[in-house]
């Protein structure tokens, strides 16, 4: 579904990613770790193309989307993404955040948009917050509607840009509990995270990252059961 | 008693003889002309401005755009806006007679460049996130501006632009120049008239005085409603 080529990454003279080159297949969970500044949110980035690329390609759904050439906005409909400070519009209610880009895509009618939109609200019991502003939800509320508003506009693919990293201790379960939800209904995701418990449980695959390459891929039960490179040994020993 | 008749007679012949509070009247109505004309064009100016400003190539190297929008900032800024009403009144609109026209066109331009500045201040405070989240639904860069942007930056903008239209009623202050009879223009002539300079330019100051209170007020009212609706 994603097939990424020989990617790189620079900023200014900061060599970030280094070469990564994987496969990503239909249904696949796959969970990026790996200590901070290893290039796993760049390479995250890199597959909708929010940070262009300096090298490589991206292949979505059999189109190289890192050529010029293709139209993003139209592939980006396909690829939903949740951040780690959630970023919901803060001059639109909870309702017109999720309505918003279907609406102006012409994917569904107004009225179309909004049932969508309840239904899913409803899903996360958050229907009575639909007319709502963002600044009164909690962090974990705010998460959870901005996985609705990617979800709003069925994706075929989810990436998670460490979505439970700016939440309060209490509130990752709640979003944790969505995303795994959302991996049981079959949704292929990319994860970037610290939550090793979600690698191990949800994760089809788990992915090591560090000094911009990946360095170690393998199921979770052997990623952490068995880790091979000796930098994977080092971070397992102080994350868990 | 002597003391206060003495007050008394200057005020009377500096305002009230005559009609005479009619032509600081006019004059405070030239330089709200002037004022008003001004900051309409400088806004739109500094409006347009400010996107070349913010427009970047793909590389993220500054477009042409760009760097014509700097170069224009840098020259109003950098010469003295009496100089710019000069030019512009003798060598550049030459031609045209009407000075209220001339004043205006001019303050606009020189209000567009600082205008510029709030409106690009105003957009990039706005969360690169809040871009990005936009972008990453697929809507093109326009929508995203468009919708959740520039809604956003409106009220970053809104307070400091009140303040620019301020500083614009006093810099009006020098359209005395090209022979324009603003507030203080008037005021001036007044004092040569009467053999008084305390009482008409004391008079002309506490007019603009009490106007830019009064614009203030109504101001801090509506920068504080704004914070009231602050979604954020």
């Amino acid at each position: 579904m994603i097939i990424v080529k020989d990617l790189h990454k620079k900023f200014e003279d900061n060599h970030v990613l280094r070469g990564v080159s994987y496969h990503i297949h239909p249904g696949e969970k796959i969970v990026i770790v790996g200590p901070s500044g290893s290039g796993k949110s760049t390479f995250l980035r890199c597959l909708n193309l929010l940070e262009t690329p300096t090298s490589g390609e991206v292949w979505f759904d059999g189109q190289n989307i890192t050529d010029p050439k293709t139209n993003i906005n139209e592939v980006r409909r396909h690829m939903g993404m949740v951040f780690q400070h959630f970023n919901l519009f803060n001059n639109l209610t909870i309702m017109d955040n999720i309505t918003l880009a279907p609406i102006k895509h012409k994917m569904m009618s107004e009225e179309e948009a909004k049932e969508t939109a309840l239904k899913l609200l409803q899903r996360m019991g958050l229907s009575e917050k639909a007319d709502a502003y963002p600044s009164s939800l909690s962090g974990g509320q705010k998460q959870r509607i901005a996985i609705v508003r990617s979800l709003a506009m069925s994706p075929k693919v989810m990436l998670f840009d460490e979505p439970t990293s700016a939440l309060d201790p209490e509130m990752v379960g709640e979003v944790l509990a969505v995303m795994k939800e959302l991996a049981d209904s079959g949704m292929t995701m990319v994860v970037v995270t610290h939550e090793m418990g979600f690698a191990r449980e949800v994760g089809t695959k788990v992915l090591f990252m560090d000094e911009g390459v990946i360095m170690e891929e393998n199921t979770p039960r052997e990623f952490f059961a068995n880790p091979q490179s000796p930098r994977l040994k080092e971070f397992l020993s102080k994350v868990l | 008693m002597e003391w206060i008749n003495s007050v008394w007679q200057h005020i009377d012949a500096a305002f009230i003889r005559e009609n005479r509070w009619q032509l600081y009247l006019k004059g405070l109505g030239v330089t709200m002309q002037v004022a008003v004309a001004a900051a309409v064009l400088g806004i739109v100016i500094g409006t347009i401005v400010a996107f070349m400003k913010i427009s970047v190539k793909k590389n993220g190297k500054p477009t042409i755009l760009s760097r014509i929008a700097n170069i224009y900032i840098d020259i109003i800024r950098g010469t003295p806006s009496v100089l710019q009403l000069l030019i512009m009144w003798f060598i550049v609109l030459k031609s045209c007679q009407n000075g209220v026209l001339v004043a205006s066109i001019t303050f606009g331009i020189n209000s567009g460049a600082y205008v510029a500045e709030i409106v690009r201040a105003g957009i990039l405070a706005v969360d690169k996130g809040q871009t990005e989240a936009g972008r990453s639904l697929g809507l093109t860069q326009v929508q995203t501006m468009r919708y959740i942007v520039l809604p956003q930056a409106f009220k970053n903008i809104l307070p400091p632009l009140g303040n620019e239209f301020i500083v614009l009623i006093k810099e009006t202050a020098i359209v005395g120049y090209v022979s324009l009879k603003d507030l203080t223009r008037v005021s001036h002539q007044m004092t040569s008239a009467l053999y008084d300079q305390f009482t008409p330019l004391i008079g002309a100051a506490v007019i603009y005085f009490v106007v830019i209170k009064i614009l203030t007020i109504l101001l801090a009212k509506l920068e504080r409603r704004l914070r009231k609706s602050d979604n954020r």
